[in-house]
């Protein structure tokens, strides 16, 4: 009775429901979406919580960390640092996602209907991507900033714009495939509507790839815009983490906390995009498991 | 581009089909070029401001009847695709322009950075791929041993920190608390010695930058190359070599491996654009006169034609390291006709 | 017989204690110097490029007829002697007889009239030369400059990298206003300073060596020089420590300065920057808008704390500044400044009709010249939330779009650091001159207008008395300070850095290292 109780009960998960299974069974990944989690967390109700203003002068400049109830310390204006990383995580994650999603957008429409269609209109989105694929991603981005404004949508704009063509590839990739299969071929010979067939019939089946690549350019977006911030093209009136890195790189001889602690922040949650994706790809595609 | 070759794929004489491949590729990579040129040009024209403003600041400002006077001089007040037209017909003459900034024409002032870039760049690749195949043969020969989870872990450091984070802790550990080496620059003017003294005096500033930079890209070759080569020992072929009694290590790198790299360099071909992007970063931390520091002083400047320059380029750098790729591509495996 | 020979004895020790002393002292000839430019240089002719970065190696490799020791006094340089007219219409410059250029051509008053032309037309700074009508040259070792009217600020002006000497035979191929991109200004740099171009590789290193033939004996001391660019503050402190470099100057951020300060094998000193004269300060636009009240600039002024930047953002680098003149030049007098008052500036605000309203009383922007006083920006937008003022910080990406804004007028605010160059005719007046507003970037950006205050620029620039002249400056600063176009807060801390075994005689005077190093050494 209890084995045809167990196989009934896996025979009756969807196949989302048993990668959601392999997926918990990863601890690494299970443990990179907790912190993320965390980080997330922190970003919506952390400056409301924490509730001290990244930009007001509460102490001496430069105190060090855990000292007078600052725990991360001060920075080169008296500015609580922790407030600093509290409010960044708001910027850094909102650029992460918006910069992924525009990417995700653009790269699957270009992918699918690149992956569809076949033909000329293959040949001219390839064409549009390898031209997007050889772009110098970073000096585009950092010209766009500079010559349009250093501001969140701008930004944003940017990282999404020159990002997007890996996706491209791997939607064409995954629509090249699935296309031929049995069911498709069913759905296109019997008339449906070309775009009906590729978002109702392709498309949920190219997903997974799909979520880990959309998961791994979050991270991505997040590392681009502290590279932008560093170099200074950011928005002066908001805080990320790479802002805080680019403005106190001058003090790292002997404040060099202001500079670690941003970009530890920067790094576990970019580790923990990371492990999440791994586990999100190992989940989804179990027979290439150890991809 | 690799897109391409997958409809051209080699039968027949290996040879011939080889040159006429190159051929149609060099073609299609200026085509590229000068895709690129246009709307980088349409770009800087689409945007508030104009070089006459950059080069009136760059005497100290200007009133109207100067800036007009700047305009008409430099042809900008000329239609759009007349301007255009003018730029692309200089640059097929290798003319980039001249810098206002600068005070040097453009073509010069790159490639004189443009070596210290390449050394960086190329050197960062070569030792991210060559570390990173060798971690991912390991490790994937003990896929769940303390190696593997080490190499994952390095690499996964790679990959999350910020690249001019991990930079400035180099910088910090190596230059100032250990002095192994120096703080800044590509060479140490002062030295006095031929060609050996010299070559190594600029290895020795190399090795940061390249260590930052090659770090980034690490992850996802070890990475790779665990899988492909996992994938690899599980085929049928290999086992068949085992049975055969033939020594692990030849199978491992004889055969195993020379199957598996072909994914992996084409991703190291992929990834050029990004290890350019990367040498901008590592550049501004060490002070390596490259194009990296160029770029950011021009776009700090708004030295119109040294940016398009640099963004010409760069695209350049990325389309010959495809191509180099592709050939690499060859030499490991010439069965393959080109990977999509 | 006994006591002479005591006295002999004592005598010969006395002696030889001097004569070792001043042994010790003797500059050493030869070696190669180690120095740095904080950014690149773009251009080696400082007779047609202003700035500190072009003005260091500009000034080894020509020379002017004067220069300045460190009591302001003019000392002979290109010009052996010199005199002025009893109207200061004319001056007359003797120069020396040996002077050549890097090429071997000897360097006549020709080049000097030909250079002071090529500066008129190219050089941002037009106050320098204006009231020069011509020069003649009635033989070839003197040089009549005519002017239009007394012109005090000359003297300066002639000095330091202002006006360098350029060779006719190479810059006078072709237009006068073609020297600006002349060719040589980059490569095969032909000058009569102390030292000739080895090499210039953009973004790398400027590499200098001893002009042999240098009209002055036994000078310079150095074998070469060379100036390797470095861009990144803290990589140029551990090169300063680790002995990477030897010397450096313009090293203006305050926690690197501290640092330095406390490596035992360097000297870090404020000294040098007295004739560029460097000043922080908040420009503020009188032409729109709440700036136009002076209640209200007042009421800004008391509300940004000069105590907070001196002490927190300048870590005590800083000295500090009340006016618009720079607090080493002779001519600068204090004044009381603002202190910080915040109910002082509630109320004027108050007064001038600001009241709070919603939480706010008026927004205003604020723009930065140049990424270094983003602390002070920072600063300010959290000083003047404190009375109710919103402040938006805007960011330039890049200059020329900064620069413009100031240019045009289209700014609230800007905090920016401005140079006086020597004789407050160069860098002061145009601030504050009405006949200059909206010229372009560092000009009277703020259309700050006052009659009286015009009057006493005209007056000070052609009195020839420096008593008077003080006068006319005092009350210049007096008025400037209490209309408060410009907050002045304090001077920027350029400090210069040497390492004190190795380096001997460093260029710590008035000019710093925008004049010949021929006297400096190695140890």
């Amino acid at each position: 009775m209890s084995d045809l109780s167990t196989t009934t009960s896996h025979v009756s998960l969807s196949p989302w429901g048993q990668a959601w299974r392999r997926f918990r069974g990863n601890y690494a990944a299970l443990v990179g979406l907790i912190v993320l989690g965390i980080v997330i967390f922190t970003a919506i109700f952390g400056p409301a919580i924490y509730g001290i203003d990244p930009f007001e002068m509460v102490w001496a400049p430069f105190s060090p960390p855990g000292v007078d109830g600052y725990i991360l310390g001060t920075d080169y204006l008296g500015r609580d640092l922790m407030a600093g990383i509290i409010n960044g995580a708001r910027v850094s994650i909102i650029i992460g996602l918006s910069a992924a999603f525009m990417s995700v957008v653009i790269g699957v429409s270009v992918g699918a209907l690149a992956g569809f269609y076949r033909g000329w209109i293959e040949e001219v989105l390839m064409r549009i991507t390898e031209f997007f694929q050889v772009l110098p991603t970073l000096l585009f981005a950092m010209v766009i900033v500079a010559l349009f404004g250093a501001s969140l949508p701008m930004i944003t704009f940017a990282i999404g714009i020159v990002s997007w063509t890996a996706v491209a590839r791997i939607t064409r990739s995954e629509f090249l495939r699935i296309r031929e299969l049995e069911f498709v071929m069913a759905s296109r010979s019997s008339g449906t509507r070309p775009l009906r067939i590729i978002f109702s019939v392709i498309l949920p089946n190219a997903l997974p790839p799909i979520i880990v690549q959309s998961a791994l350019m979050v991270g991505s977006a997040i590392l681009f815009e502290a590279g932008l911030s560093f170099l200074g093209l950011t928005d002066p009136n908001v805080v990320s983490w790479g802002q805080i890195i680019g403005s106190n790189r001058q003090y790292i001889l002997d404040a060099g906390y202001t500079v670690t602690f941003p970009g530890i922040a920067i790094f576990i949650t970019v580790l923990c995009i990371s492990l999440v994706g791994d586990g999100l790809n190992d989940a989804l595609n179990p027979k290439l498991k150890d991809r | 581009m690799t897109c391409f070759t997958a409809q051209h794929s080699l039968k027949g004489g290996f040879p011939v089909n080889f040159l006429q491949t190159l051929l149609v590729r060099s073609i299609y990579a200026i085509i590229l070029l000068l895709a690129v040129l246009v709307l980088n040009f349409s770009m800087m024209h689409l945007a508030p401001g104009d070089v006459a403003d950059t080069i009136a600041q760059a005497n100290g400002g200007a009133d109207a009847e100067v800036l007009e006077a700047i305009r008409t001089e430099y042809g900008l007040d000329q239609p759009f695709l007349v301007q255009l037209g003018r730029y692309i017909g200089n640059v097929m003459q290798l003319n980039l322009g001249y810098s206002f900034y600068y005070r040097e024409p453009v073509t010069e002032l790159i490639l004189q950075r443009l070596p210290a870039t390449l050394l960086l760049v190329f050197s960062a690749q070569i030792l991210a791929l060559l570390l990173g195949v060798l971690l991912g043969v390991i490790s994937a020969q003990k896929p769940n041993g303390i190696t593997s989870h080490f190499v994952t872990f390095i690499a996964l450091f790679g990959y999350s920190a910020p690249v001019f984070w991990t930079g400035i802790l180099l910088l910090i550990g190596f230059s100032l608390q250990f002095q192994w080496f120096p703080v800044a620059g590509m060479r140490d003017v002062t030295i006095e010695g031929g060609f050996f003294v010299k070559t190594w005096d600029v290895i020795v500033h190399l090795i940061l930058p390249m260590i930052t930079l090659a770090s980034v890209f690490l992850a996802l070759y070890s990475r790779l190359t665990r899988a492909t080569m996992l994938e690899q020992l599980r085929t049928d072929y290999v086992r068949t070599a085992y049975a055969k009694g033939m020594p692990h290590r030849k199978v491992v790198y004889q055969h195993a491996l020379k199957n598996a790299l072909s994914p992996v360099i084409t991703l190291a071909g992929l990834q050029f654009s990004a290890v350019i992007s990367g040498a901008v970063l590592v550049e501004a931390v060490f002070s390596w006169p490259g194009l990296g520091t160029l770029a950011f002083t021009s776009i700090i400047a708004r030295d119109t034609p040294t940016i398009l320059g640099i963004l010409f380029f760069s695209a350049l750098v990325v389309i010959i390291g495809n191509l180099l790729t592709d050939l690499a591509q060859k030499l490991v495996d010439p069965r393959i006709g080109g990977i999509e | 017989m006994r006591h002479i020979f005591k006295d002999l004895m004592a005598a010969t020790a006395l002696a030889s204690i001097v004569a070792t002393a001043s042994y010790a002292d003797e500059p050493k000839k030869g070696g190669t110097l180690v120095t740095v430019l904080g950014s690149n240089v773009r251009n080696l002719n400082s007779a047609v490029q202003s700035g500190i970065v072009t003005g260091f190696p500009g000034a080894q490799l020509f020379a002017s007829p004067l220069r300045y020791d460190e009591n302001w006094e003019p000392q002979p340089y290109l010009a052996e002697s010199w005199e002025t007219s009893e109207d200061g219409l004319t001056v007359t410059l003797n120069l020396v007889k040996n002077a050549k250029f890097h090429d071997g051509t000897p360097l006549t008053s020709t080049d000097v009239a030909f250079s002071v032309e090529v500066i008129k037309a190219n050089h941002p700074f037009k106050s320098m030369f204006a009231p020069v009508e011509t020069v003649e040259t009635p033989d070839a070792h003197t040089a009549v400059l005519k002017l239009a009217k007394p012109h005090p600020a000359l003297m300066l002006a002639m000095s330091g990298q202002l006006m360098s000497i350029i060779p006719k035979h190479i810059y006078g191929d072709g237009e006068i206003t073609d020297v600006k991109a002349h060719p040589r200004n980059n490569e095969n740099v032909v000058g009569s300073g102390p030292f000739k171009l080895v090499e210039f590789k953009n973004g790398e290193h400027v590499i200098l060596e001893r002009f042999d033939d240098f009209f002055i004996d036994g000078r310079p001391y150095l074998d070469k020089i060379v100036m390797r660019i470095i861009t990144d503050p803290a990589a140029r402190a551990i090169a300063y420590e680790n002995g990477e470099l030897h010397m450096g100057a313009f090293e203006s951020l305050p926690r690197i300065i501290n640092r330095l300060k406390g490596v035992d094998s360097l000297t870090v000193t404020a000294d040098g920057y007295g004739a560029i004269g460097p000043l922080d300060w908040l420009a503020m636009n009188t032409s729109k808008g709440p700036l136009s009240n002076v209640k209200v600039r007042k009421a800004i002024a008391y509300a940004v704390d000069k105590n907070f930047i001196s002490k927190a953002i300048m870590q005590g680098t800083a000295s500090d500044s009340t006016t618009g003149i720079h607090p080493d030049s002779p001519f600068y007098a204090a004044q009381d400044g603002y202190d910080l008052d915040l109910e002082k500036a509630a109320e004027l605000l108050d007064e001038a009709g600001f009241p709070v309203k919603d939480g706010t009383r008026m927004s205003l922007t604020i723009d930065f010249g140049w990424p270094g006083v983003k602390p002070q920006v920072e600063y300010v937008k959290a000083a003047l939330k404190k009375v109710d003022i919103n402040v938006e910080v805007r960011s330039s990406a890049d200059f020329p779009t900064w620069a413009k804004k100031m240019g045009t007028g289209d700014f609230d605010l800007s905090w920016d650091t401005v140079f006086n160059w020597g004789d407050p005719v160069i860098g002061v007046h145009r601030t504050y001159d009405s006949s200059n507003i909206l010229k372009g970037v560092w000009s009277n950006t703020q259309s700050y207008s006052n009659a009286r205050v015009d009057e006493l620029m005209a007056m000070a620039a052609v009195e020839t008395d420096d008593v008077k002249r003080k006068a006319l400056y005092a009350e210049f600063q007096a008025i400037i300070a209490d209309e408060v176009p410009v907050y002045h807060t304090n001077t920027l801390p350029y400090h210069t850095v040497y390492n004190t075994e190795k380096v001997g005689n460093p260029p710590i005077g008035i000019w710093g290292t925008s004049t010949p190093i021929d006297m400096t050494y190695l140890k």
